[in-house]
């Protein structure tokens, strides 16, 4: 038996390694003497010990300003077809019921998110585009020291990059880590980090509130404290319910390459059509539940006139008082209640709700005084952290094979959703703001 | 129909030449049981229909990650005509250990060398036809990126699903006559129960148990005797106070 080897399977692997090392002896001939690539170039500033990080942020920023900056002519287009097809509807039908159905209920609803497909598509493309050009990788390792320190593995990096997509495929992702302490950390922490579902509510509320030149800066300081969230729950399970080192991190990094166009393309797709068939099937159901329940009893609201009269408002009323705090209205507890289905759901229930197709749905928020700065941005806050939506919660009992993690997943997020969002309005309301 | 599948190590465009392969005929699912994502689609070459199934990239293929798990599982358990090993062609010494173990697992290989233009740029040569011989199976050199050698890859996973690899060929790898010795012994003691030599190649087989392979163990417990078991065991142990 070999001297080295430790025991039997050792001494396997090593005799596998010898056979592969006389294979390439064989067959391959290096090239004349090491070449500096550009890969190797490109490593020095990125992987660089004090730019590295700086430059991931970098990054990063522009990956929002892109998928926005791009997508912003989308949907405008988009909104306005569906104000005239909102519009025309009502002309077109005469029966009231079914006017309301289509107006209201598919284009006011279900309209009101597929406004949000452009930016998801765009935040998917970027995120594709990073991963093939080989950026991503070196992003784990930048970030690895700094997560090191913190108790989360490098490796729990790449599912939390892709978390901001969507938390489902991150949750999956986690399967790549070896160790089962860091993989169920990575797990319960993911869904803190921003998916694209949860955009639609904070693009339409920062740019109702917030103005064209600061919505930006809002979104992106929602962004922010999802990580920093993750960063802080990561640390408290490390020291808590998954107490140890992280293992070590072994990564290879693959070799730049400029992204190839068809492929970066179909990607995006094969992720963004996700979100399409979410929108066709789990989010038409629940606006339409809840335009259901906005117009009944019809005689009373007049024929989803009024809205103070239906089942919904009831609803709203009756779960009101929890949110009253933070300063919200009924129809944010309401918003809420049938987020917790898709977060997208908040929007749509919106869009019902204020019926918005005179004018787009954010103006309607604001002349109506829904929100002030400081609870539209506590709003934001409270959608981000609060239960993952249901996907997110089947995907953590398959991955964990029980209903005991799930569960606690959803009671630590509300519990920190009421927590955090409580924080902001006290703060806020010292520094003297409404 | 040919049933092929991709596997590979991360990063050496497994993906791209998933997606040149099959195009916009893609389906997603999951592989049976488990929840990770399962890839299929499908083409037609030289008026053959080929079904290309992605499964995980991996570096090794034991049982400590579902991802591994799933990618052993279904080359063992589904049997697909043939398996197509992507290879990072600058960085063999890496990639060859996969390439080994499926070998091990008799699989009909196929390997892809992938990034043979970024060989060419660094001035490396590989001796495709040594690299074959001694592998024992086809190698064809890809650029998954541009689609260059991709035709080849068809041609050459049709054809290697009209010759199924001869069972228990000569294996590529000897790993020296006091292993080889312990293989042989639990091979023979494998040939026993007829359930695990229908159900799988018996030298990976004896290699897993050697290893000490958990799933390999829980799986053979089923169809061998106390007695044969227990002999496994103590030829195992045996070795390990030896090594000591």
């Amino acid at each position: 038996m070999s001297e080295y080897a430790e025991n039997l399977s050792s001494a396997l692997v090593q005799r596998r390694y010898e056979w592969i090392a006389s294979t390439v002896d064989s067959t391959v001939k290096k090239g004349s003497g090491e070449i500096f690539t550009l890969t190797d170039m490109l490593d020095q500033v990125f992987l660089d010990k004090h730019l590295g990080i700086p430059i991931f942020l970098t990054i990063l920023w522009t990956m929002f300003q892109f998928a926005f900056a791009v997508s912003e002519p989308f949907v405008v287009i988009i909104e306005r077809v569906f104000e005239m097809l909102g519009a025309w509807v009502n002309q077109a039908i005469s029966d009231p019921y079914l006017a309301s159905f289509v107006s209201v209920g598919v284009i006011g609803g279900l309209g009101s998110v597929l406004v949000f497909v452009p930016p998801i598509f765009g935040l998917f493309l970027a995120l594709s585009i990073l991963e093939d050009s080989g950026y991503m990788a070196r992003a784990a390792f930048v970030m690895d020291r700094f997560m090191y320190r913190l108790g989360l593995h490098g490796r729990s990096f790449i599912p939390l990059m892709i978390g901001f997509g969507c938390n489902v495929p991150a949750i999956m992702a986690t399967r790549s880590m070896d160790s089962e302490k860091d993989r169920m950390i990575t797990m319960l922490i993911s869904p803190l980090i921003s998916c694209s579902a949860r955009l639609p509510v904070y693009v339409l509320i920062a740019g109702a509130l917030f103005g064209a030149s600061y919505a930006g800066t809002a979104v992106f300081a929602v962004y922010a404290l999802g990580i920093v969230l993750a960063v802080v729950m990561a640390l408290i399970f490390r020291r808590t319910l998954f107490k140890g080192e992280p293992s070590p991190f072994v990564l290879e990094l693959p070799t730049y390459a400029v992204p190839d166009a068809s492929s970066a393309i179909l990607h995006m797709w094969s992720r963004g059509r996700m979100f399409l068939k979410k929108a066709g099937t789990i989010i038409f159901w629940a606006t339409i539940i809840v335009w259901l329940l906005s117009v009944h009893p019809w005689e009373a609201t007049s024929g989803g006139q009024v809205i103070a009269e239906s089942y919904i408002a009831w609803i709203g009323h009756a779960i009101e008082p929890v949110f009253q705090p933070f300063g919200w209205d009924w129809m944010a507890a309401v918003a809420l209640l049938f987020g917790l289905v898709a977060k997208e759901v908040v929007v749509g229930t919106y869009g019902i709700l204020l019926g918005a197709e005179e004018a787009g749905l954010g103006d309607a928020l604001v002349s109506q005084g829904l929100f002030t700065p400081l609870t539209g941005f506590a709003f934001m806050a409270f959608v981000l952290i609060y239960v993952p939506c249901v996907a997110v919660i089947g995907t953590i009992a398959k991955e964990t094979n029980s209903w005991r993690w799930p569960a606690f997943a959803l009671v630590y997020q509300t519990a920190l959703a009421f927590i955090v969002t409580g924080v902001i309005i006290a703060v806020g309301r010292l520094a003297g703001l409404s | 129909m040919i049933r092929a599948a991709l596997i590979g190590n991360p990063n050496v465009g497994k993906t791209e030449i998933f997606n040149r392969l099959t195009g916009l005929s893609q389906k997603v699912g999951n592989f049976p049981g488990v929840t990770v994502e399962k890839k299929a689609g499908r083409l037609v070459h030289q008026g053959r229909e080929i079904e290309v199934v992605d499964l995980p990239g991996t570096y090794s293929l034991t049982a400590h990650s579902v991802d591994e798990l799933v990618a052993r599982d279904y080359i063992v358990l589904e049997r697909p005509e043939v398996i197509v090993d992507i290879v990072d062609g600058t960085n063999l010494e890496r990639n060859l250990y996969l390439t080994l173990l499926l070998l091990e697992m008799d699989a009909n290989l196929v390997v892809a060398l992938n990034r043979w233009d970024m060989v060419k740029a660094r001035g490396m040569e590989i001796d495709i036809e040594k690299l074959s011989e001694l592998l024992g199976c086809p190698v064809v050199p890809t650029v998954a990126i541009t689609g260059d050698g991709l035709e080849d890859l068809k041609d050459s996973i049709v054809d290697a699903a009209g010759q199924k690899r001869a069972k228990g060929q000569d294996a590529a790898l000897n790993y020296g006559c006091d292993i080889e010795r312990l293989i042989s012994k639990v091979e023979d003691l494998i040939r026993k129960s007829p359930a695990l030599v229908e159900k799988y190649p018996q030298r990976w087989l004896a290699i897993k148990m050697l290893e000490g392979d958990e799933m390999a163990m829980e799986q053979t417990r089923a169809c061998l005797s106390s007695s044969q078991l227990a002999e496994i065991l103590s030829i195992i142990e045996a070795v390990e106070a030896a090594i000591k």
